[in-house]
């Protein structure tokens, strides 16, 4: 029967989590040997590690076809953009607010899911969410400056203005590695348990004791939250925040981050982030040839690789592995 | 006391009457079967039990309490633990992570205390993987402990769904065919399973199979049904000797 | 003025009626959600667009050819990706679907860029008053097009062999399957049949509007909408909640506000879902937990 087997997902025992701390001290030197072009590249590459963390939590760990992803990345960024520009806020002070109002959303957006809807109504119900606040940006001209877009004055950390690129890649880092420490923690409990027995099997999951219903909001929340934080990163990085950026073409690549990265998985989220943004950077310059490359690379991960490139680094390295307890 | 009581329990499907006035009662420690034709409303029995369907009518007692309505995480929560007749487990979750997801009611933690890695959270989560070890240890299957349950073998599946559903030591115990595809050696350990669960714990279970020779050697009573009703009720001695049972099974 | 935006909105409901009868066709034939149709309803449209004002064929040539230039990409989709993953996980064939989609509007963004391209006037420019309704021969072509199409598709579909075929298929297609249908076959011809499908309402859409590569997401949210206002999976209930989908953008948008003429899609998908799941038609949405 057609959509029938649950979602893949890449299993192993794993190295530690220590990979979380020592990778990014292995990187920190990284800014002082790359020029401003790629700086900037590997600022957006942090912010869509986010993404695609948070995205994963609700398509990868809780196995749902919720498309909302987009909706609250956007909100996330006009919120601290709006904060910044409307309300005077310190860049770095709308960064929890911008989380929070995504968890928000994103608790919104699990609410069909809690009337039993699932599978593409899901789908269809929550890129109708997402378009219907796009809608809404261009109208809420006061506050959004409508489809010309906020243009938001360079973040401001304790003080300090972080007008380089290089300098907010050290902000960006640090706040990746600690939401990606926090997400690991919460999926290697009885949480993340939770939210993967929903989706290889709800009413197992509720014969076992699991309220799906709770799991589901946390799940959405924790995962708008992620998304949140990283819409606020994307303010702070690109400086002008316009609807279109927040439109379904942004949703498929969000969809190829997890996708060709590995479902369910951290390490998968950041490679996914990785190839996905360097890939359209390269064909920047030919309109079209953007989406084509990036519609065949889903195509071909479809068809070929449908757990993701983590799943051919996990045969030779048992570290891209996740686990899910504690021991 | 009993601890399951069922009165005049009846489930409709649209215009299908699934079960049909049953009514029976259980005792801490029995093992009761309930046997019956393909289609005679048997997992829809338990489904009913568990709170997975609604009932038309009649009600659901365990522990003198009623059960009927509620939702399904509650009736678990309340000590009713089951294993499914096609597939139950967590497929991309490892057996021990299956067992884990067992226990999820006996994990008490909270969300910040786990979001923040705060030590009594941890501690309790390191608890409950040994826990779990432990489990799998026992009923002889913790080699697999690692392994993702979809890579396992039939009967190894069905051993470790056993596991999942007795890991919180939950007075009822539903199984739903535990012994079919099994091979006989392993269906020799299910049955030492089930006679420690229901001596050492003192564990009720119920469990429908097909397979007559097992449900003869483990069970206390025997429930007969046939189209969603009750056609016998009795010890493994008197229930072959019924002639509308006979009529049953001959009849398909 | 109520009765014109009546006969407008279902002039206009029509084409969303068109979209979300294929799409529906192929949901039932397939169990396929395609979030790529909105932009075979583009393909469609720009392949009329590039026979007519490239090639200079007459319309109704450059039609047809777009017609069956569209069926062989459904029937591609569905032999060279579809099918391989069909048995799989939901998430990937509604990624397939609308990575497909994706690579359709990239050919078209690679031609024409950011253009928006205007049509060359095709319809004759008369209009008929009727009482105090004014009919556009746009309204007449366009709905006459789809209503009689639906009429013969009608016919075909209850007494034709191939109707009868996919009745079957639509019923169960593992019971289909078991009685030695062909269902491989089945889906082969229903994909090729509901990119046509869509390609016609693009056709049709040309001539009446601008064409631009992102046009596909307008025309896939408003499939959705009928869809979902008609009810799921329901073959008259697409139709219908096209018409009424049509009716409502303009009935809402002049009395209540102009928003709504963008907006309505969207709230409705929302509001249908939450309070009335199985629309007006629509088989059963929701699992018990």
């Amino acid at each position: 029967m057609p959509g029938a087997a649950p979602v893949s997902v890449v299993r192993v025992p794993t190295l530690g989590r220590w990979v979380f701390l020592l990778v990014p001290l292995l990187v920190l030197p990284v800014p002082f040997l790359v020029n401003r072009y790629i700086q900037y590249v590997l600022n957006l590459i942090l912010v869509y590690v986010l993404v695609g963390v948070g995205f994963n939590i609700v398509i990868g760990n809780l196995g749902q076809l919720a498309f909302a992803n987009v909706a609250l990345f956007g909100l996330g960024a006009y919120a601290s953009g709006i904060l910044v520009v409307h309300a005077g806020w310190p860049w770095w002070t709308t960064i929890v607010p911008a989380g929070l109002i995504g968890a928000l959303a994103g608790i919104l957006a699990s609410l069909p899911a809690l009337r039993r809807i699932r599978l593409f109504y899901l789908a269809i119900m929550t890129m109708a969410f997402g378009e219907l606040l796009r809608w809404i940006y261009i109208r809420a001209e006061p506050l959004t400056n409508g489809s010309m877009g906020l243009a938001v004055p360079p973040p401001v950390l304790l003080g300090l203005r972080l007008s380089s690129d290089r300098s907010k890649f050290y902000v960006f880092l640090v706040l990746v590695v600690v939401v990606v420490l926090l997400t690991s923690s919460l999926l290697r409990s009885r949480f993340g348990r939770a939210f993967m027995a929903i989706r290889d099997n709800e009413l197992a999951a509720a014969a076992m004791g699991i309220p799906t219903d709770r799991y589901f909001v946390l799940a959405f929340a924790w995962s708008g939250f992620v998304v949140g934080v990283a819409g606020a990163m994307y303010t702070a990085l690109v400086g002008h925040v316009t609807p279109e950026a927040f439109n379904l073409l942004e949703l498929i690549l969000h969809f190829a981050v997890v996708m060709v990265g590995g479902l369910a998985s951290l390490a998968g989220s950041v490679i996914g982030a990785i190839v996905l943004t360097t890939t359209p950077e390269l064909f920047r310059s030919f309109p079209g040839v953007q989406e084509l490359v990036l519609s065949f690379v889903i195509i071909g991960v479809l068809l070929f690789l449908p757990r993701g490139l983590v799943s051919l680094l996990a045969r030779r390295w048992s570290v891209f592995h996740e686990r899910y307890y504690r021991e | 006391m009993a601890l399951l009581e069922l009165d005049d329990v009846t489930v409709r499907y649209g215009g299908l009457t699934a079960v049909a006035g049953v009514s029976l009662s259980l005792d801490p420690g029995e093992v009761r079967a309930i046997i019956g034709p393909n289609g005679a409303g048997k997992t829809t029995l338990f489904n009913a039990i568990t709170g997975h369907a609604m009932l038309a009518a009649g009600s659901i007692r365990f522990r003198a309490e009623r059960i009927d309505g509620l939702a399904p995480y509650l009736v678990s929560a309340k000590g009713v633990r089951r294993t499914f007749q096609n597939g139950g487990l967590f497929g991309e979750l490892t057996a021990l992570e299956n067992v884990l997801a067992g226990l999820h009611t006996q994990v008490p933690t909270g969300f910040f205390g786990v979001l923040f890695g705060m030590p009594a959270a941890r501690a309790t989560e390191r608890a409950a993987t040994s826990r779990a070890r432990g489990l799998l240890e026992l009923m002889g299957i913790g080699h697999l402990a690692d392994k993702p349950a979809r890579e396992l073998s039939g009967g190894q599946q069905r051993m470790v769904e056993i596991v999942r559903a007795l890991a919180t030591r939950p007075p009822l115990l539903l199984l739903d065919e535990p012994a079919v595809g099994l091979a006989p050696a392993v269906r020799e350990q299910l049955l030492g399973v089930i006679r420690r669960l229901v001596r050492e714990e003192g564990i009720a279970v119920v469990l429908i199979e097909h397979a007559i020779e097992f449900v003869m050697t483990v069970s206390d009573r025997i429930v007969v049904l046939n189209d969603g009703k009750v056609i016998a009720d009795g010890t493994p001695a008197e229930v072959p000797r019924n002639r509308e049972v006979l009529e049953a099974y001959l009849g398909h | 003025m109520l009765a014109q935006l009546v006969v407008s909105g279902i002039a206009q409901g029509v084409l969303y009626a068109l979209v979300a009868l294929s799409m529906t066709m192929l949901y039932r034939a397939t169990t396929v959600v395609n979030f790529g149709h909105g932009d075979l309803v583009m393909g469609g449209a720009f392949a009329v667009y590039v026979f007519v004002v490239y090639l200079r064929l007459p319309y109704l040539a450059g039609a047809l050819i777009a017609l069956a230039v569209l069926f062989g990409v459904g029937v591609a989709i569905h032999q060279g990706l579809m099918r391989r993953i069909m048995t799989g996980p939901h998430l990937a064939i509604a990624m397939m679907a609308l990575a497909v989609g994706y690579a359709l509007r990239g050919g078209a963004r690679m031609l024409w860029g950011r253009e928006v391209l205007p049509f060359p006037r095709i319809f004759p420019d008369r209009a008929w008053a009727i009482g105090d309704v004014v009919v556009t021969s746009d309204n007449v072509i366009v709905s006459g097009t789809v209503l009689g199409l639906m009429v013969v598709l009608l016919v075909l579909f209850n007494v034709t062999r191939i109707g009868r075929l996919l009745q079957a298929v639509f019923q169960s297609q593992r019971g289909a399957a078991l009685i030695g249908l062909n269902v491989d076959g089945v889906h082969r011809l229903v994909w090729g049949a509901a990119a046509a499908l869509a390609a016609l309402g693009g056709v049709l859409l040309a001539p009446i509007t601008l064409l631009y590569p992102d046009m596909g997401v307008w025309v896939l949210v408003r499939g959705f909408a009928a869809m979902t206002l008609g009810g799921f999976g329901s073959l008259p209930g697409a139709v219908l909640g096209g018409l009424i989908l049509g009716v409502m953008e303009l009935v809402l948008g002049a009395y209540l506000s102009t928003a709504f003429i963008d907006i309505s899609a969207y709230v409705i998908v929302i509001a249908v879902l939450l309070l009335r799941p199985d629309g007006l038609f629509g088989r059963q949405v929701v699992v018990r937990v």
